[in-house]
């Protein structure tokens, strides 16, 4: 039943799937997984560093929106609730840890058909991108990749973080502002 | 502000970050599905386990609420003993009662007196 090609809007035949997954449908479970997972990694990689740990949470994060398939309301979108589940695992696995996540972050750059001056500048950029935002405090960290690198609305962002649109941008302009310090090197004083 | 025209810092942020947006990985739908069913089979285990937890809880405060106190076991011990003893005097008696069938009827002196009168 799953299986169907589905003419639905993504955000509708989310909630379709998620019925069906309610149901007990794997098909369907897979259908969501193979739609959301690309995403999640990204986000969860730029929180903890780490791609093995981005899997695990990411892992994590799918087992637990099958335990609440039944009692999700379609209320927000479901790409948003994933990554509301996903943030407070994060959270989680750094209390777990009691550290923050790791500067010394896996790096796989795709520099595509670029020169290969052009294609080690973009490595040495993204590698310095890296440790900034790793050096970002957790709300810092958490809104600039929601609002860059994954193109989120502020209303979504506030949705997820569960704060007022306004701590969002604050946190968000704060951010820019130290990653424009530590990485000063590369774009002077701001 | 126009994305041409955009600083650089903005612009690379931008770019540095999209290129990590998405991260595919093989098979991974696959290894959710099966964390899922050893989930699911997980907690089917743990609401069973709970379910004969909660079943064998019941029935023992049930045995515990129905079995007799000390003190009522130590009133039926001596109720008891009392029952067997009363039986056994019971018995002692009846034995007295029946040896007494085998009494002579006829008294000594009533014997004599019959023995003693002349033409008898």
């Amino acid at each position: 039943m799953a299986q169907e090609e589905s003419m639905l809007p993504d955000d509708e035949d989310d909630k379709r799937l998620m019925t069906l997954v309610a149901a007990g449908d794997d098909d369907a479970l897979r259908l969501l997984v193979h739609r959301h997972h690309a995403r999640l990694v990204g986000y969860l990689r730029g929180e903890v560093g780490s791609q093995a740990t981005a899997e695990e949470l990411a892992m994590e994060v799918f087992i637990r929106l099958h335990r609440a398939a039944g009692r999700w309301r379609p209320e927000a979108k479901l790409s948003t609730y994933i990554i509301h589940i996903a943030r407070n695992l994060v959270l989680n696995e750094w209390r777990r840890r009691g550290r923050k996540p790791t500067t010394a972050l896996e790096f796989a750059a795709d520099p595509g058909d670029q020169s290969q001056a052009s294609a080690r500048r973009v490595t040495e950029l993204d590698e310095a991108f890296q440790r900034a935002i790793a050096q970002l405090p957790p709300e810092q960290r958490t809104a600039i990749l929601l609002v860059v690198q994954q193109e989120l609305p502020y209303e979504d962002i506030a949705q997820i973080m569960e704060v007022p649109v306004s701590s969002v941008k604050t946190w968000i302009h704060r951010a820019r502002a130290r990653l424009r310090e530590l990485l000063k090197d590369f774009y002077g004083p701001a | 502000m126009d994305k041409a025209n955009r600083p650089s810092f903005e612009r690379d942020l931008a770019a540095s970050l999209s290129r990590s947006r998405e991260v595919a990985v093989m098979g991974f739908a696959d290894r959710v599905i099966t964390a899922v069913r050893a989930d699911r089979r997980r907690r089917n285990v743990v609401r069973w386990s709970s379910f004969v937890t909660a079943a064998a809880a019941c029935v023992a405060t049930i045995l515990l609420v129905q079995s007799p106190s000390e003190e009522t076991l130590n009133r039926q011990t001596i109720a008891l003993v009392a029952r067997e003893e009363s039986a056994h005097l019971a018995d002692l008696l009846g034995i007295v009662d029946d040896l007494s069938l085998l009494a002579p009827v006829a008294e000594k002196s009533s014997i004599v007196d019959v023995l003693a009168t002349p033409g008898s």
